[in-house]
Protein backbone atom coordinates (compact mmCIF):
# COMPACT_ATOMS: atom_id res chain seq x y z
CA UNK A 1 0.00 0.00 0.00
CA UNK A 2 2.98 2.56 -0.43
CA UNK A 3 2.59 3.46 -4.12
CA UNK A 4 -1.22 5.08 -3.18
CA UNK A 5 -1.00 6.79 -6.61
CA UNK A 6 -2.57 4.24 -8.25
CA UNK A 7 -3.88 5.67 -11.44
CA UNK A 8 -7.67 5.93 -11.91
CA UNK A 9 -9.01 2.52 -12.33
CA UNK A 10 -10.89 3.69 -15.93
CA UNK A 11 -8.06 5.91 -17.64
CA UNK A 12 -10.89 8.32 -18.76
CA UNK A 13 -9.87 11.05 -19.94
CA UNK A 14 -11.11 14.30 -18.46
CA UNK A 15 -11.27 15.13 -22.36
CA UNK A 16 -13.66 12.10 -22.85
CA UNK A 17 -15.28 12.55 -19.26
CA UNK A 18 -16.49 15.85 -20.38
CA UNK A 19 -17.99 14.68 -23.73
CA UNK A 20 -20.18 12.61 -21.38
CA UNK A 21 -21.20 15.00 -18.62
CA UNK A 22 -22.04 17.19 -21.89
CA UNK A 23 -24.42 14.26 -22.38
CA UNK A 24 -25.74 14.63 -19.23
CA UNK A 25 -24.17 11.51 -17.44
CA UNK A 26 -24.04 11.98 -13.67
CA UNK A 27 -21.76 8.99 -13.28
CA UNK A 28 -19.10 10.39 -15.80
CA UNK A 29 -19.58 14.29 -13.54
CA UNK A 30 -18.60 12.24 -10.35
CA UNK A 31 -15.15 10.90 -11.73
CA UNK A 32 -14.49 13.93 -12.91
CA UNK A 33 -15.04 15.54 -9.94
CA UNK A 34 -13.49 13.05 -7.78
CA UNK A 35 -10.21 13.34 -10.58
CA UNK A 36 -9.85 16.63 -10.90
CA UNK A 37 -11.53 18.72 -7.34
CA UNK A 38 -8.06 18.46 -5.85
CA UNK A 39 -6.72 19.95 -8.75
CA UNK A 40 -9.19 22.85 -9.06
CA UNK A 41 -9.73 23.01 -5.12
CA UNK A 42 -5.84 24.18 -5.00
CA UNK A 43 -6.07 26.71 -7.47
CA UNK A 44 -9.01 27.80 -5.59
CA UNK A 45 -7.46 28.14 -2.85
CA UNK A 46 -4.20 29.70 -3.76
CA UNK A 47 -6.39 32.97 -5.35
CA UNK A 48 -8.44 33.19 -2.20
CA UNK A 49 -6.54 31.93 0.55
CA UNK A 50 -9.46 31.01 2.65
CA UNK A 51 -10.85 27.79 2.77
CA UNK A 52 -14.72 28.63 3.32
CA UNK A 53 -14.42 30.89 0.02
CA UNK A 54 -12.46 28.29 -2.15
CA UNK A 55 -15.32 25.45 -1.33
CA UNK A 56 -17.98 27.89 -2.31
CA UNK A 57 -15.94 28.90 -5.18
CA UNK A 58 -15.71 25.47 -6.19
CA UNK A 59 -19.26 24.16 -6.14
CA UNK A 60 -19.88 27.26 -8.37
CA UNK A 61 -17.75 25.78 -10.90
CA UNK A 62 -18.59 22.10 -10.95
CA UNK A 63 -22.30 23.09 -11.02
CA UNK A 64 -21.03 24.92 -14.03
CA UNK A 65 -19.05 22.59 -15.60
CA UNK A 66 -22.71 20.42 -15.72
CA UNK A 67 -24.47 22.81 -17.44
CA UNK A 68 -21.40 24.26 -20.00
CA UNK A 69 -19.49 21.08 -20.67
CA UNK A 70 -20.91 20.92 -24.17
CA UNK A 71 -19.22 24.45 -24.36
CA UNK A 72 -15.86 22.96 -23.56
CA UNK A 73 -13.66 22.89 -27.26
CA UNK A 74 -11.24 20.50 -27.67
CA UNK A 75 -9.45 22.31 -30.29
CA UNK A 76 -9.08 25.33 -28.06
CA UNK A 77 -7.88 23.60 -24.91
CA UNK A 78 -6.79 20.74 -22.81
CA UNK A 79 -9.35 20.03 -20.49
CA UNK A 80 -7.74 20.24 -17.34
CA UNK A 81 -7.01 24.03 -18.75
CA UNK A 82 -9.87 25.18 -19.33
CA UNK A 83 -11.21 23.34 -15.84
CA UNK A 84 -8.04 25.27 -14.14
CA UNK A 85 -8.92 28.36 -16.07
CA UNK A 86 -12.49 28.13 -15.31
CA UNK A 87 -11.48 27.54 -11.50
CA UNK A 88 -8.86 30.76 -11.48
CA UNK A 89 -11.63 33.03 -13.08
CA UNK A 90 -14.62 32.40 -10.55
CA UNK A 91 -12.25 32.86 -7.97
CA UNK A 92 -10.55 36.41 -9.23
CA UNK A 93 -14.60 37.36 -9.46
CA UNK A 94 -14.94 36.40 -6.06
CA UNK A 95 -11.83 38.03 -4.79
CA UNK A 96 -13.01 41.33 -6.47
CA UNK A 97 -16.64 40.62 -5.09
CA UNK A 98 -14.95 40.33 -1.71
CA UNK A 99 -14.53 43.22 0.87
CA UNK A 100 -11.49 44.57 1.32
CA UNK A 101 -8.99 43.02 2.13
CA UNK A 102 -5.50 43.96 3.12
CA UNK A 103 -4.20 40.60 4.46
CA UNK A 104 -2.10 39.59 1.58
CA UNK A 105 1.85 40.06 2.93
CA UNK A 106 3.78 42.31 1.33
CA UNK A 107 5.47 41.59 -1.98
CA UNK A 108 8.79 40.37 -1.96
CA UNK A 109 10.57 41.44 -5.02
CA UNK A 110 12.53 38.21 -4.72
CA UNK A 111 15.34 37.93 -7.48
CA UNK A 112 15.07 34.29 -7.55
CA UNK A 113 12.00 32.19 -8.28
CA UNK A 114 11.50 28.76 -7.02
CA UNK A 115 11.05 26.30 -9.57
CA UNK A 116 8.26 24.71 -8.75
CA UNK A 117 8.77 21.06 -9.38
CA UNK A 118 6.21 19.59 -12.23
CA UNK A 119 4.00 17.31 -10.90
CA UNK A 120 4.68 13.76 -12.11
CA UNK A 121 0.49 13.51 -13.47
CA UNK A 122 1.73 16.21 -15.95
CA UNK A 123 1.76 15.33 -19.64
CA UNK A 124 4.60 15.62 -21.56
CA UNK A 125 3.02 18.11 -23.63
CA UNK A 126 1.80 20.44 -20.90
CA UNK A 127 5.56 19.98 -19.87
CA UNK A 128 6.76 21.73 -22.96
CA UNK A 129 3.90 24.78 -22.86
CA UNK A 130 4.97 25.24 -19.02
CA UNK A 131 8.86 24.89 -19.69
CA UNK A 132 8.21 27.49 -22.86
CA UNK A 133 6.57 29.94 -20.47
CA UNK A 134 9.20 30.03 -17.86
CA UNK A 135 11.82 30.45 -20.34
CA UNK A 136 10.61 33.47 -21.43
CA UNK A 137 9.41 34.52 -18.03
CA UNK A 138 13.26 34.30 -17.69
CA UNK A 139 13.81 36.77 -20.17
CA UNK A 140 12.08 39.51 -18.37
CA UNK A 141 13.56 41.40 -15.03
CA UNK A 142 13.70 39.49 -12.50
CA UNK A 143 11.46 41.66 -10.84
CA UNK A 144 9.10 41.67 -13.53
CA UNK A 145 9.08 38.30 -13.22
CA UNK A 146 8.24 37.89 -9.60
CA UNK A 147 5.89 40.50 -10.22
CA UNK A 148 3.75 39.32 -13.10
CA UNK A 149 3.96 35.49 -11.15
CA UNK A 150 2.20 37.19 -8.48
CA UNK A 151 -0.24 39.04 -10.06
CA UNK A 152 -0.83 36.15 -11.63
CA UNK A 153 -1.32 34.05 -8.51
CA UNK A 154 -3.22 35.63 -6.41
CA UNK A 155 -5.26 37.64 -8.46
CA UNK A 156 -3.78 41.49 -6.90
CA UNK A 157 -4.98 44.02 -9.20
CA UNK A 158 -3.06 47.00 -10.36
CA UNK A 159 -3.49 49.03 -7.04
CA UNK A 160 -2.88 46.28 -4.65
CA UNK A 161 0.39 45.26 -6.85
CA UNK A 162 1.70 49.15 -6.57
CA UNK A 163 0.73 49.15 -2.77
CA UNK A 164 2.51 46.22 -1.98
CA UNK A 165 6.04 47.10 -3.56
CA UNK A 166 5.54 50.51 -2.67
CA UNK A 167 5.98 51.72 -6.61
CA UNK A 168 3.33 54.23 -8.18
CA UNK A 169 0.80 52.83 -9.86
CA UNK A 170 1.63 53.95 -13.65
CA UNK A 171 4.79 52.62 -13.57
CA UNK A 172 3.20 48.93 -12.42
CA UNK A 173 0.83 49.45 -14.93
CA UNK A 174 3.49 49.99 -17.95
CA UNK A 175 5.82 46.97 -15.96
CA UNK A 176 2.94 44.54 -16.20
CA UNK A 177 1.81 45.69 -20.23
CA UNK A 178 5.39 45.37 -21.19
CA UNK A 179 6.21 42.33 -19.37
CA UNK A 180 2.86 40.87 -21.20
CA UNK A 181 4.17 42.21 -24.71
CA UNK A 182 7.50 40.60 -24.02
CA UNK A 183 5.96 37.31 -23.18
CA UNK A 184 3.62 37.27 -26.07
CA UNK A 185 6.38 38.17 -28.88
CA UNK A 186 8.88 35.41 -26.72
CA UNK A 187 6.15 32.64 -26.67
CA UNK A 188 4.83 33.25 -30.41
CA UNK A 189 8.08 32.95 -32.07
CA UNK B 1 -4.83 57.95 -31.99
CA UNK B 2 -2.95 61.49 -33.50
CA UNK B 3 0.08 62.65 -32.05
CA UNK B 4 -2.66 64.83 -29.93
CA UNK B 5 0.27 65.72 -26.99
CA UNK B 6 -2.30 66.01 -24.27
CA UNK B 7 -0.56 66.57 -21.01
CA UNK B 8 -2.08 63.49 -18.80
CA UNK B 9 -5.04 63.96 -16.72
CA UNK B 10 -3.15 62.06 -13.72
CA UNK B 11 0.24 60.93 -13.01
CA UNK B 12 -0.87 57.67 -12.55
CA UNK B 13 -2.66 57.40 -15.59
CA UNK B 14 0.40 58.60 -17.80
CA UNK B 15 0.57 55.88 -19.66
CA UNK B 16 -1.09 55.31 -22.75
CA UNK B 17 -4.50 52.92 -22.50
CA UNK B 18 -3.27 49.48 -23.64
CA UNK B 19 -4.13 47.89 -26.95
CA UNK B 20 -6.71 44.86 -27.05
CA UNK B 21 -4.48 42.04 -27.31
CA UNK B 22 -2.49 43.41 -23.73
CA UNK B 23 -6.11 44.27 -22.67
CA UNK B 24 -6.93 40.42 -22.61
CA UNK B 25 -3.20 39.97 -21.19
CA UNK B 26 -4.57 41.80 -18.62
CA UNK B 27 -7.97 40.42 -18.02
CA UNK B 28 -6.18 36.76 -18.09
CA UNK B 29 -3.34 37.80 -15.58
CA UNK B 30 -6.02 39.17 -13.21
CA UNK B 31 -4.75 42.55 -12.38
CA UNK B 32 -8.08 44.53 -13.24
CA UNK B 33 -10.13 46.12 -10.70
CA UNK B 34 -14.15 44.52 -10.43
CA UNK B 35 -14.98 47.35 -12.69
CA UNK B 36 -12.46 46.94 -15.86
CA UNK B 37 -12.58 43.22 -15.26
CA UNK B 38 -16.83 43.04 -15.64
CA UNK B 39 -16.41 45.35 -18.53
CA UNK B 40 -13.92 43.21 -20.55
CA UNK B 41 -15.48 39.87 -19.71
CA UNK B 42 -18.85 41.66 -20.98
CA UNK B 43 -16.72 42.51 -23.82
CA UNK B 44 -15.50 39.26 -24.10
CA UNK B 45 -19.12 37.68 -24.17
CA UNK B 46 -20.22 40.22 -27.36
CA UNK B 47 -16.86 40.75 -29.50
CA UNK B 48 -15.14 37.13 -31.06
CA UNK B 49 -12.28 38.78 -31.91
CA UNK B 50 -11.43 40.10 -27.90
CA UNK B 51 -12.66 36.72 -27.20
CA UNK B 52 -9.91 35.35 -29.30
CA UNK B 53 -6.76 37.23 -27.86
CA UNK B 54 -8.46 36.38 -24.04
CA UNK B 55 -8.36 32.55 -24.80
CA UNK B 56 -4.80 33.22 -27.07
CA UNK B 57 -3.87 34.55 -23.62
CA UNK B 58 -5.40 32.00 -21.49
CA UNK B 59 -3.48 29.44 -23.72
CA UNK B 60 -0.56 30.95 -22.83
CA UNK B 61 -0.80 31.08 -18.75
CA UNK B 62 -2.24 27.60 -18.20
CA UNK B 63 0.99 25.81 -17.78
CA UNK B 64 0.95 27.63 -14.72
CA UNK B 65 -2.21 26.69 -13.29
CA UNK B 66 -0.53 23.64 -12.76
CA UNK B 67 2.20 25.32 -10.12
CA UNK B 68 -0.72 25.00 -7.45
CA UNK B 69 -0.31 22.44 -5.02
CA UNK B 70 -3.74 20.29 -5.29
CA UNK B 71 -5.51 20.39 -2.25
CA UNK B 72 -8.31 16.97 -1.46
CA UNK B 73 -11.44 19.32 -1.48
CA UNK B 74 -13.56 18.51 1.99
CA UNK B 75 -16.06 15.97 1.54
CA UNK B 76 -19.01 18.08 2.16
CA UNK B 77 -18.81 19.60 -1.08
CA UNK B 78 -19.81 17.22 -3.13
CA UNK B 79 -23.00 16.08 -1.72
CA UNK B 80 -23.42 20.57 -1.51
CA UNK B 81 -22.65 20.78 -5.55
CA UNK B 82 -25.52 17.08 -5.99
CA UNK B 83 -27.78 19.63 -4.10
CA UNK B 84 -27.15 22.77 -5.77
CA UNK B 85 -27.40 21.05 -8.71
CA UNK B 86 -31.12 19.34 -7.73
CA UNK B 87 -29.92 15.92 -7.57
CA UNK B 88 -31.61 14.37 -4.63
CA UNK B 89 -29.61 11.78 -2.71
CA UNK B 90 -31.68 8.60 -3.73
CA UNK B 91 -31.61 9.07 -7.40
CA UNK B 92 -29.12 8.13 -9.55
CA UNK B 93 -26.89 5.97 -7.58
CA UNK B 94 -25.40 8.26 -4.38
CA UNK B 95 -21.87 8.69 -4.14
CA UNK B 96 -19.64 6.32 -2.56
CA UNK B 97 -19.07 8.67 0.30
CA UNK B 98 -23.05 9.03 0.77
CA UNK B 99 -23.46 5.20 0.76
CA UNK B 100 -24.15 3.42 4.33
CA UNK B 101 -22.30 0.88 2.95
CA UNK B 102 -19.20 2.84 2.15
CA UNK B 103 -19.40 4.06 5.81
CA UNK B 104 -20.17 0.53 7.71
CA UNK B 105 -17.30 0.09 6.06
CA UNK B 106 -14.89 2.93 7.35
CA UNK B 107 -16.95 2.57 10.55
CA UNK B 108 -15.29 -1.48 10.91
CA UNK B 109 -12.03 0.01 9.10
CA UNK B 110 -11.66 2.77 11.84
CA UNK B 111 -12.76 -0.10 15.02
CA UNK B 112 -9.99 -2.46 13.39
CA UNK B 113 -7.21 0.49 12.74
CA UNK B 114 -8.37 1.68 16.78
CA UNK B 115 -7.86 -2.16 18.12
CA UNK B 116 -4.80 -2.25 16.04
CA UNK B 117 -3.55 0.76 17.46
CA UNK B 118 -3.85 -0.77 21.15
CA UNK B 119 -2.37 -3.91 19.96
CA UNK B 120 0.97 -2.02 18.10
CA UNK B 121 0.96 0.35 21.19
CA UNK B 122 1.75 -2.80 23.22
CA UNK B 123 5.29 -3.80 24.04
CA UNK B 124 5.69 -6.90 21.82
CA UNK B 125 7.46 -8.36 23.63
CA UNK B 126 6.76 -9.89 26.87
CA UNK B 127 3.64 -11.16 26.50
CA UNK B 128 1.16 -11.30 29.15
CA UNK B 129 -0.38 -13.26 26.30
CA UNK B 130 -3.84 -13.14 25.12
CA UNK B 131 -7.04 -10.62 26.25
CA UNK B 132 -4.67 -7.70 26.96
CA UNK B 133 -5.93 -6.74 23.83
CA UNK B 134 -9.83 -6.31 23.34
CA UNK B 135 -10.74 -9.50 21.74
CA UNK B 136 -13.60 -8.29 19.73
CA UNK B 137 -12.18 -7.97 16.60
CA UNK B 138 -15.08 -8.81 14.86
CA UNK B 139 -16.44 -5.30 14.42
CA UNK B 140 -19.01 -4.91 17.35
CA UNK B 141 -20.80 -2.02 14.87
CA UNK B 142 -23.97 -3.21 13.94
CA UNK B 143 -26.65 0.08 13.46
CA UNK B 144 -24.89 3.04 11.29
CA UNK B 145 -26.82 5.37 11.55
CA UNK B 146 -26.39 8.50 9.15
CA UNK B 147 -26.95 12.38 10.84
CA UNK B 148 -27.77 14.65 7.79
CA UNK B 149 -28.75 18.31 7.23
CA UNK B 150 -31.46 19.88 6.64
CA UNK B 151 -30.72 19.59 3.15
CA UNK B 152 -29.54 15.62 3.07
CA UNK B 153 -25.99 15.62 3.26
CA UNK B 154 -24.48 13.47 5.70
CA UNK B 155 -23.05 15.71 9.03
CA UNK B 156 -21.94 12.73 10.89
CA UNK B 157 -21.86 9.14 11.00
CA UNK B 158 -22.73 7.25 14.28
CA UNK B 159 -21.94 3.50 14.29
CA UNK B 160 -24.06 2.33 17.68
CA UNK B 161 -22.50 -0.19 19.90
CA UNK B 162 -25.64 -1.26 21.89
CA UNK B 163 -23.68 -4.08 23.37
CA UNK B 164 -20.79 -1.70 24.66
CA UNK B 165 -23.02 1.06 24.91
CA UNK B 166 -21.14 2.84 22.95
CA UNK B 167 -21.17 5.13 19.73
CA UNK B 168 -18.47 5.64 17.17
CA UNK B 169 -18.96 8.92 15.87
CA UNK B 170 -17.40 9.80 12.59
CA UNK B 171 -17.78 13.44 10.95
CA UNK B 172 -17.47 14.76 7.50
CA UNK B 173 -15.43 16.77 7.98
CA UNK B 174 -16.71 20.36 8.07
CA UNK B 175 -15.83 24.19 9.35
CA UNK B 176 -16.42 24.81 12.59
CA UNK B 177 -19.02 27.22 14.48
CA UNK B 178 -18.26 30.67 12.75
CA UNK B 179 -19.62 31.79 16.72
CA UNK B 180 -17.75 29.57 18.39
CA UNK B 181 -20.23 27.25 19.68
CA UNK B 182 -19.58 23.56 19.67
CA UNK B 183 -21.60 20.62 18.45
CA UNK B 184 -23.51 18.52 21.20
CA UNK B 185 -24.90 14.71 20.91
CA UNK B 186 -28.44 13.28 22.11
CA UNK B 187 -30.15 10.78 22.74
CA UNK B 188 -33.72 11.30 21.72
CA UNK B 189 -35.91 8.00 22.77
CA UNK B 190 -39.25 7.88 21.23
CA UNK B 191 -41.71 10.26 23.11
CA UNK B 192 -38.94 11.41 25.69
CA UNK B 193 -36.57 13.99 26.54
CA UNK B 194 -33.44 14.41 24.66
CA UNK B 195 -30.47 13.07 26.89
CA UNK B 196 -26.96 14.29 26.27
CA UNK B 197 -23.68 12.36 25.23
CA UNK B 198 -21.94 14.91 25.07
CA UNK B 199 -19.45 17.32 23.15
CA UNK B 200 -18.20 15.56 19.61
CA UNK B 201 -15.77 16.68 17.03
CA UNK B 202 -16.40 18.27 13.75
CA UNK B 203 -12.89 16.87 12.25
CA UNK B 204 -12.21 13.54 14.18
CA UNK B 205 -13.49 10.03 14.96
CA UNK B 206 -14.21 9.23 18.30
CA UNK B 207 -16.27 6.69 20.63
CA UNK B 208 -18.83 8.45 22.77
CA UNK B 209 -20.00 6.40 26.08
CA UNK B 210 -23.28 6.50 26.74
CA UNK B 211 -24.40 6.54 30.80
CA UNK B 212 -25.29 3.60 31.95
CA UNK B 213 -28.97 4.58 32.69
CA UNK B 214 -29.92 5.59 29.10
CA UNK B 215 -28.40 2.14 27.48
CA UNK B 216 -31.61 0.59 27.23
CA UNK B 217 -32.83 3.65 25.01
CA UNK B 218 -29.98 3.28 22.54
CA UNK B 219 -31.00 0.98 19.61
CA UNK B 220 -33.61 0.93 16.94
CA UNK B 221 -36.91 4.04 17.07
CA UNK B 222 -34.31 6.21 18.93
CA UNK B 223 -33.38 9.26 17.29
CA UNK B 224 -29.20 10.55 17.18
CA UNK B 225 -29.55 14.71 17.17
CA UNK B 226 -26.51 17.37 16.96
CA UNK B 227 -26.86 20.85 18.31
CA UNK B 228 -24.90 24.00 18.43
CA UNK B 229 -24.15 24.47 21.92
CA UNK B 230 -21.93 27.44 23.93
CA UNK B 231 -18.26 25.98 24.63
CA UNK B 232 -18.59 23.45 27.50
CA UNK B 233 -22.19 22.18 26.00
CA UNK B 234 -25.37 22.87 27.03
CA UNK B 235 -24.95 24.15 30.91
CA UNK B 236 -28.09 22.56 32.06
CA UNK B 237 -28.33 19.18 30.03
CA UNK B 238 -30.93 20.53 28.33
CA UNK B 239 -30.26 21.54 24.35
CA UNK B 240 -29.96 25.18 24.01
CA UNK B 241 -29.23 25.65 20.29
CA UNK B 242 -30.60 24.83 16.84
CA UNK B 243 -30.71 21.20 15.31
CA UNK B 244 -27.97 20.90 12.61
CA UNK B 245 -27.94 17.53 11.57
CA UNK B 246 -30.03 14.37 13.04
CA UNK B 247 -30.70 10.59 12.16
CA UNK B 248 -32.88 7.72 13.58
CA UNK B 249 -31.41 4.90 14.83
CA UNK B 250 -32.10 1.92 12.43
CA UNK B 251 -31.47 -1.75 11.67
Amino acid sequence: MTDSNIPPPDAASPEALLAQVALGKRAAFETLYRDTSSRLFGICLRVLNERAEAEEVLQEVYTTVWRKAGQFDATRASAMAWLSMMARNRSIDRLRAMPARNTRTPLEMADDIADPGASPAQQAETLTDRVRLENCLRQLEPKRHSLIRAAFFEGSTYEELAARIEAPLGSVKSWIRRSLMQLRTCLES
Amino acid sequence: MSGADLPPPDATDAIEPPDDDVLAGELVLGVLSARERAAAQARADSDPQFAQRVSGWERRLAPWLGDAAPVPAPAHVWPRIRSRLGWQSSEAGPGWWQSLAFWRGAAILASLAAVFAVWISQPPVRQPPVAAVPTTIEPAYQLVTSLTHDDGSTAWLASVDPAHGTVLMVPVPHAADPQGRVPELWLIPPGKAPRSLGLVSVEKSHTVQVPQDVLAALGTGSVLAITLEPAGGAPAGVPTGPIIAKGEIRT
